[in-house]
């Protein structure tokens, strides 16, 4: 008895432990992701005016308008210190507007505010509560970066090019690596797999040249047909694989009852490699997609959407809430294709069972 | 009859090479054309005359033995920290404790997100303002005067603060290698270890390391191969030349110089040229050492 | 119906391996021909060959005096069985089956016809909504069956079909196989590995060894009259006991002498040995033709090792100069290992093989 009480304790102990360490690691990975999305979603006054920041974005403020002899002052609730901190001291009322909207995130519209200062005139202060524009950061990031919305285009459409290239490409040839022996078969691989490891941001500067020359430097198209080197290495050992999975029996029934090999292809082959397929092209995607640093060599006045987040990150001082609502603008694409294809990435990487 | 059946093999044996032809003409014109261009290139100055001139400013330039060192120093020092704790976690998830799948998915999470998302993720964070302080101070591990100041740029604490954000990233594809290769381990050999009179520990360092061997030469190197290229997560960090990176050097060259002074294209191609060769040897050694060269013709 | 013709047919792989060496083969209208050899004998290559799916290296294949050797698999008038079935997963039971016949420009209820006619004669008439995950691996192998059948090609071809059912199934199946070749007299060519399908189904056995024909015959023929030490070895289970004989001319009488027996023949064997000048000689007897005799007169004794029982038989196995011989007897008395044993064996089952090649010596 007393022996299975002591059993029971250590393995208790053990399992706490163990939950507590795990429970750690998933801390540090997912809390830096949580005050990602929280602080794309905060207003610059609950970023640089609050502090600690808060662990939720406020849904709300509080207002307080007095007046004073430039005209109104406006003060802001800070709840973290529980004060009201004076803001700003002017007449112009249009300023005010302007003001609430760029700090807070919040609207002031002018009939309020009306009010309010019809309010001002039996009061000596008016206390107000406005509704805050949860994605503001997400339409002011657009707004301000000029290029940003041209840029997002941009990375789709050549992710979209690159996919069609890398599949069409890389698709034939993993067909012929997972269905034919030839001379030089394993040469090739290695080459794949070689041209795929080279660090492409060395080859960037000259094939910006090579762009140039063919007038496709700075277009989407040529970045497209540049990105397509690292993908097409990538598709041909992914769609190998796909075809590998599908038994060669299956192409040659086809074959026997009726159809030619092409047929058996375009009946059989094609429709169960399908899914896989998709993946792939959603993999190619997402490298397209994220690709930042041959993309800032090879684009100069038309770069695409992680550059256009990159120059401003870069940049941004003081703009942290727009910086993380680029970064999410980045991250959420990428995040839902990985999410649809997790299961194929990590058998991709070995062969993780999920 | 007998011309049929030739030219019917001749287009079965063309077949395979057809279908590689598009593949190898891509590679050649976007691929060994640049590669060629650039080891080339970086021996010409503008008006297309010869001179070692770009190679002189390189080995030349204050900032490249810095670069050097802090490339190899980051990537050598991130590697090592990131193997241990992806080991680690590897070996926790392979516990196959209650919940390890959610765990799972949780710590391959970043694997989704982009590098530039991570790195303005983390900016946000270290200011000394930022989430970081806010929640040492929430949890009381701080106090409210006491913020940490993360980014003085200071070189050692930058050094560290680029090798917890590099791995923050990318453990989780290390983590994933290692945990394929755990799964595939036959659990019997373990449970024979521990028969035959094995502790956790001795099954764990003369049995499952030993055969995970391979696993981890091949993580350890498709990670060094990526961490030479480091350079974003720095300059989002600190800006171009605060903590200079070979990659960085050659960006910055390129974007940032060249646009002004087109000769610094040429100096960013001797720098292109540089990185191609030292990753290009390590890939080769990889390719070595997980056997691919020696797979046969028919394998 | 039709006839089908190798004629000197080589599959030549590369410089040393041959998958087929010149292989002339005749296979008559409604015939059931099956392909029998160990595993890497050729006889998929040969039945890959005649589907079109190998190109022959030399030869010609005629099928009704046609020759097809260039004419790509679809138009061969042929049809086949997988091994693994190769049964489409992504379309179901009835889009398998009426597949080659959508092919054909049949009218909608022309193929439904024929669809549910095939799929009623392998009794999968109620599975025809289904995709091949949710069947079993009997039923699939039905599907396979039902879509070679519907096409009604002048020659069936099977690949090993049973061999991934399990052992029951696969002797109902066997069944169910030549049942079926009665009712659609469809040229059939068959590839097995396993000779006890081989005997109960086959009209002829062609037996193969290393891309060449060994032996042409009826399973009698060929259980008889292994016409070598190979197929002698290979045919029947538990497979011949071979023994390696001096040959004594005592005046008038041959004796084989063995280091553990003496056998003096009888006339009618003496006679098959009167063309063989050699001094020694390999001959077989099969475990049911060494019999067990009283103590007088028997030719050898021996401890029995192992005993099998197989219900009213038994197989025995026991060590004779070192080699393991196995016998197979009734039941009427239980033997039990260790015991000690009289054979004999009996004369007129004996084969006698050419020392050097293996060649069968004597008519018989």
């Amino acid at each position: 008895m007393k022996k299975e009480l002591q059993r029971n304790l250590v393995r208790t102990a053990r399992t706490t432990t163990l939950y507590i360490l795990v429970a750690g690691v998933a801390m540090v990975i997912l809390f830096p992701i949580y005050f990602l999305v929280t602080m794309s979603l905060m207003s610059d006054f609950e970023m640089y005016n609050e502090w600690p920041l808060p662990m939720l974005p406020s849904f709300s403020m509080s207002f307080k308008l007095q007046n004073s002899q430039k005209g109104y002052l406006l003060s802001i609730y800070n709840k973290v210190d529980n004060t009201y901190l004076d803001m700003l001291d002017t007449n112009d009322t249009g300023y005010i507007i302007n003001f609430v909207k760029r700090k807070t995130n919040c609207t002031l519209t002018r009939e309020k505010l009306n009010e309010i200062i019809e309010e001002l005139k039996n009061n000596s202060k008016v206390e107000f509560k406005l509704r805050k524009n949860f994605l503001l950061n997400y339409t002011l990031f657009f707004r301000l970066k000029k290029d940003a919305w041209p840029a997002f285009l941009r990375s789709i459409y050549t992710a979209v090019v690159t996919i069609l290239i890398s599949l069409s490409i890389g698709g034939m040839g993993g067909y012929a690596f997972s269905r034919y022996f030839f001379k030089g078969k394993n040469f090739l691989k290695l080459g794949v797999l070689f041209v795929r490891m080279f660090p492409a941001v060395a080859t960037a500067i000259p094939a910006a040249i090579i762009l140039g020359n063919m007038g496709l430097y700075d277009k989407p198209i040529g970045l497209a047909f540049i990105y397509s080197i690292g993908s097409i290495g990538l598709t041909i050992w992914i769609t190998a694989s796909i075809f590998l999975s599908i038994p060669v029996e299956l192409e040659e029934a086809a074959q026997i009852f009726g159809t030619s090999k092409a047929g058996a292809f375009w009946h059989v082959t094609l429709p169960l490699a399908l899914p896989g397929l998709a993946a792939c092209a959603m993999y190619a995607f997402i490298g397209s997609w994220n690709e930042y640093a041959q993309a800032i060599i090879l684009t100069q006045f038309n770069p695409t959407f992680p550059v256009v987040v990159f120059e401003y990150v870069l940049g941004a001082t003081g703009m942290a809430h727009l910086a993380t609502a680029g970064g999410m603008t980045l991250a959420i694409p990428a995040v839902i294709f990985y999410l649809f294809i997790r299961r194929y990435i990590l058998r991709m990487w070995g062969g993780v069972r999920v | 009859m007998d011309s049929l059946t030739h030219s019917r093999s001749i287009w079965k044996k063309a077949a395979p090479y057809l279908l590689i032809a598009p593949t190898i003409v891509w590679y050649g014109f976007f691929w060994a054309r640049p590669v060629i261009q650039a080891f080339y290139g970086g021996f010409f100055d503008l008006n297309g005359h010869f001179t070692l001139d770009n190679y002189k400013f390189v080995f030349n330039d204050p900032y490249f033995l810095q670069a050097i060192f802090n490339t190899f120093f980051i990537a050598i020092v991130s590697v090592a920290v990131e193997f241990v704790l992806a080991f680690g976690l590897s070996l926790l998830i392979n516990i196959r404790f209650k919940g390890a799948g959610v765990f799972l998915f949780i710590a391959t999470i970043p694997m989704a997100l982009p590098f530039v998302a991570i790195a303005a993720m983390w900016k946000a964070g270290l200011a000394t303002y930022g989430w970081l302080n806010s929640f040492l101070y929430h949890v009381g591990l701080i106090a409210k005067n006491g913020k940490i100041v993360f980014m003085s740029g200071n070189k050692w604490p930058s050094i560290f603060v680029i090798i917890i954000i590099d791995a923050w990233g990318v453990i989780p594809s290390m983590m994933i290698i290692l945990v394929a290769g755990m799964q595939n381990l036959n659990e019997e050999l373990k449970e024979a270890g521990y028969i035959f009179g094995g502790t956790r520990l001795t099954v764990l360092r003369k049995i499952t390391i030993p055969l995970l061997k391979s696993t981890i030469t091949t993580a350890l190197i498709l990670r060094i191969i990526s961490a030479i290229q480091i350079w974003a997560i720095i300059t989002l960090m600190f800006g171009y030349l605060r903590l200079p990176t070979l990659v960085s050097q050659l960006v910055f060259y390129s974007d940032q110089r060249a646009p002004a002074d087109p000769v610094y294209y040429q100096r960013a191609l001797a720098y292109s040229v540089i990185v191609a060769i030292i990753i290009s040897s390590i890939v080769i050694l990889y390719l070595k050492v997980s056997g691919s060269f020696r797979k046969e013709e028919n394998g | 119906m039709a006839d089908l013709k190798l004629e000197n047919l080589s599959k030549r792989f590369s410089r040393k391996v041959w998958g087929v060496k010149k292989m002339d083969l005749s296979v008559k209208d409604k015939e059931f021909l099956v392909l029998l050899g160990p595993s890497g004998c050729g006889k998929t290559t040969t039945l890959r060959l005649i589907a079109g799916l190998e190109e022959a290296t030399t030869g010609n294949i005629l099928i009704d005096g046609v020759d097809i050797t260039d004419t790509p698999p679809r138009k061969r008038d042929i049809s086949m069985v997988f091994q693994s079935y190769a049964v489409w997963p992504h379309m179901t039971v009835y889009d398998n089956i009426a597949f080659a016949l959508r092919f054909k420009h049949l009218s909608k209820a022309e193929i439904d016809s024929i669809v549910t006619e095939t799929a009623d004669m392998v009794k999968i008439d109620n599975l025809v909504k289904r995709y091949p995950d949710q069947l079993s691996g009997g039923q699939r192998q039905r599907v396979a069956l039902a879509r070679a059948l519907a096409v009604k090609p002048k020659i069936f071809l099977m690949d090993e079909p049973l061999s991934n059912l399990d052992a029951k199934l696969r002797v109902v199946m066997r069944t169910e196989l030549r049942a079926i070749h009665q009712q659609t007299k469809a040229t059939t060519v068959f590839v097995t590995h396993d000779q006890s399908e081989a005997m109960s189904m086959a009209d002829r056995i062609v037996i193969m060894k290393d891309g060449v024909i060994v032996q042409i015959g009826s399973p009698d023929d060929v259980y008889f009259k292994s016409t070598n030490v190979f197929v002698a070895g290979f045919i029947g289970m538990p497979p011949t006991n071979f023994f390696t004989v001096e040959i004594i001319h005592e005046g008038t009488d041959i004796v084989l002498k063995h280091p553990f027996f003496e056998l003096k023949l009888d006339n009618e064997r003496k006679s098959m040995l009167y063309d063989y000048s050699k001094r020694s000689l390999t001959f077989g007897i099969r475990p049911e033709d060494i019999t067990i005799t009283s103590e007088k007169n028997n030719l050898l004794k021996e401890r029995a090792l192992v005993v099998e029982p197989q219900g009213s038989l038994q197989i025995i196995a026991l060590k004779i100069d070192d080699k393991i011989v196995k016998l197979v007897s009734a039941r009427e008395h239980t033997v039990f290992p260790g015991d000690m044993l009289f054979l004999t064996f009996k004369q007129n089952k004996l084969h006698f093989f050419d020392i050097d090649t293996g060649e069968r010596i004597g008519d018989l």
